[in-house]
């Protein structure tokens, strides 16, 4: 369980809160400069909030951007480290991942690919045992393959201790398929927080001839001469001019990005038209 | 046993694909009563899915009354699906066959092909 | 956390001992060499013989020269700057701090291991130079340079430096210019503490008919004493007549000085005798300790309190 109340850090977040439950594995999306970061920094205590409050459960394991590591250390020292400076370590894990992903230990950590070096440092965080484990942008510089073995090892885990995941990424498409909790900060505000299948359950994109009005909640869309088109929120409108159809991760996050007034919180939930 | 897949383009969300598929294999006797489905742990590592994914397609198939979950064992097929048997299977299976091939000769593309079945099932069914 | 420590900046350490044992050679040649040389030429006389060594030992001197100013200065830059320059600048701050053992902490075992390896080697430049000094140089307060390389000394010098250095590279956030920050802080804090130990005491006053100061003392500053005892900055001209044939040179001074004082004017020194080694030595250790501990404050307030 993350949770975060109130949070302002000075020109960077504004009144932040959201909560994920435990055992969820949340996107937190947004364009870049949202502020992504200095959430995830504040959420594992890299950086002290000007204000707001953050408690999670148990022991939080944080995958910094661009997976820093000591190049000058091999790989077997890079596990020392993390054996050195944790209280909980299973070195056994470490190793047999390590091993099945064929990275020598005796390789310094300098002379590694970058996916090589992605899992090392996923590596580094999952022998902690976390109970909760925060990555900002795992996938950034990573090419196809790595990008997928990177989430595939991140799911097995989940699969096997049920740990809470948070993942920050500005490219919504590679957490389609793996996240359940979505996040959207715009601007240092936190636009929409929830189960991603209760959102998209809870949206629809209704398109319709341009002189009809529409009685709903309208997140965002576009009107043009022929037709009408909106991403809205909450029961279907009777009316079967309107064409209606699901909506998937990517036009949800689009559509409030674009609208930044726009916001779908817990405590909206039973407001809407 | 079943190897699941994704189609990623497909616009069918991740847990409705698993619940088709096993259902597919039920409807094909790839999967009989008593056969165990992956763990989800092995499903993960073969697609890279959340976990929680391949939970609730197997409760939907609970739901359904099609697979058991055992705890601590698995989650066994129940019953199979459709109304055949597995001689009719096999027996319907060589007709079809023997239809393509002439579908084939005849001069029709694979496009061609699905476009006739589909409109005969639907005939057939009106 | 210390594995983490010794195995980050093994390099380091091997590097400063390494340049502390050739400076050990270097002191340790010369002294056996210069201790034959001083046996073999017995007959010279004390000043001769002083002349003689500081010309067979140019080099060496000069080495000596910049020491108190450049061994410090490789501390803060070498040791200091990087240590949190480098974690940000390659963003491992991410990493280390994340990690179980909190960041304060973190600094702290960093300062304390590092900053304990600097101290004990001031402590061994000053142990080097206490040993090789008497045979070639009587002075050890007179001189700032020679005083610095003595007692505490260094010790207060070299840990000031890389508590700079590390302040500078928390809050610079970048190794190379807090490495640039250490060159210039150095350079104005040296002078500054030159001329500031002059207030460390009051001077003594010494009135004598002697051109020159007690050997090993640091003149503050001079006046003169008229015939009736009061203190003047300087004898009224016409006094004296100043030999036009001799010029304005140093004899031509000489020689004014000297119908002065036969005329009952007298030389006033300001002075800080040598038994005030100690005394100094405690007093630029404190300010430069203080200084180092402001810094460490400094860097503890970049450093976040849990990761």
């Amino acid at each position: 369980m993350i949770e975060v109340t109130g949070l302002r850090v000075r020109g960077r977040l504004r009144d932040c809160s959201l909560h994920v439950p435990a055992g969820r594995v949340a996107a937190l999306v947004g364009p870049n400069g949202a502020g992504k970061t200095t959430l995830l920094h504040t959420v594992v205590g890299l950086i002290t909030p000007d204000r707001g409050t953050v408690r999670a459960t148990g022991d939080i394991a944080f995958v910094a951007q661009d997976k820093p590591l000591y190049d000058s250390f091999t790989v077997a020292e890079t596990l020392t480290l993390g054996r050195r400076l944790n209280r909980r370590w299973d070195q056994r894990l470490a190793t047999a991942r390590l091993a099945e992903l064929g990275i020598p230990l005796d390789r310094r950590v300098g002379r590694l690919s970058g996916g090589q070096q992605a899992q090392v440092a996923l590596t580094l965080a999952l022998a902690r045992r976390p109970d909760q484990l925060v990555l900002d942008e795992p996938l950034a510089n990573l090419d196809p393959l790595a990008r997928h073995e990177v989430m595939r090892s991140l799911m097995s885990a989940v699969a096997e201790t049920g740990m809470g995941v948070m993942i920050s990424s500005h490219v919504v498409s590679d957490l389609v398929d793996t996240c359940d909790w979505l996040v959207v900060l715009n601007a240092g505000r936190v636009q929409v927080s929830g189960d991603i299948e209760d959102l998209l359950a809870g949206h629809r994109m209704m398109t319709g001839p341009p002189e009809l009005t529409l009685t709903a909640t309208v997140v965002g869309g576009s009107r043009t001469e022929r037709e009408q088109s909106w991403l809205v929120r909450g029961a279907p409108v009777a009316d079967p001019r309107w064409r209606t159809r699901a909506v998937g991760l990517d036009d949800l996050v689009m559509a409030y990005l674009r609208s930044p007034e726009a916001a779908a919180l817990p405590r909206l939930t039973g407001v809407q038209a | 046993m079943i190897d699941f897949h994704l189609d990623r383009g497909s616009g069918v969300s991740t847990y409705l694909q698993l619940v088709q598929q096993v259902k597919q294999a039920l409807r094909l006797g790839t999967l009989r009563p008593g056969d165990q489905l992956p763990t989800a742990r092995e499903v993960v590592e073969l697609l890279a899915i959340n976990p929680n994914t391949v939970l609730k397609a197997y409760r939907e198939l609970e739901r359904e009354g099609l697979v058991v979950g055992r705890p601590g064992m698995g989650t066994f097929v129940e019953r199979s699906i459709g109304g055949a048997t597995l001689a009719d299977h096999t027996r319907l299976r060589a007709s079809l066959s023997a239809w393509v091939r002439q579908a084939r000769e005849a001069g029709l593309a694979d496009e061609d092909l699905h476009a006739l079945f589909g409109a005969v099932v639907r005939e057939v069914a009106a | 956390m210390i594995w983490l420590t010794c195995r980050q900046h093994r390099g380091q350490l091997l590097v400063m001992s390494g340049l502390l044992a050739a400076l050990g050679v270097v002191f340790l040649v010369s002294w056996l060499e210069a201790t034959a040389f001083v046996a073999s030429h017995a007959g010279l006389g004390a000043g001769d013989l002083d002349a003689a060594l500081a010309e067979r030992y140019q080099a060496v001197y000069t080495l000596f020269g910049w020491l108190p100013i450049v061994a410090p200065a490789l501390v803060g830059v070498f040791w200091g700057a990087p240590l949190l320059g480098r974690e940000f600048e390659r963003g491992t701050h991410q990493l280390v701090w994340t990690q179980g053992v909190s960041p304060r902490r973190w600094l702290a075992v960093k300062l304390s291991v590092l900053g304990g390896a600097v101290a004990l080697g001031g402590l061994a430049m000053s142990a080097m130079v206490s040993a090789w000094r008497p045979l070639f140089r009587t002075d050890t307060f007179g001189n700032i340079g020679i005083f610095n390389m003595l007692g505490v000394e260094p010790v207060a010098w070299w840990v000031f430096a890389f508590m700079l250095g590390t302040a500078a590279g928390a809050v610079l956030r970048r190794t190379l210019p807090a490495m640039a920050v250490v060159v210039g802080v150095l350079a104005v804090m040296t002078f500054t503490l030159f001329s500031l130990s002059d207030h460390y005491a009051t001077p003594a006053r010494v009135v004598t008919t002697e051109a020159g100061v007690e050997q090993d003392a640091r003149l503050v500053s001079r006046a003169w004493t008229d015939p009736a005892g009061a203190e003047i900055a300087v004898p009224p001209s016409g006094v004296c007549p100043r030999d036009p044939g001799l010029g304005r040179g140093e004899r031509a001074q000489l020689a004014y000085e000297r119908c002065l004082i036969e005329k009952g004017y007298r030389y006033v020194f300001y002075v800080h005798g040598p038994e005030r080694f100690w005394r100094f030595q405690l007093i630029d250790a404190a300010i430069l300790l203080a200084g180092a501990g402001a810094l460490g404050w400094l860097t503890v307030r970049r450093v976040p309190r849990s990761g």
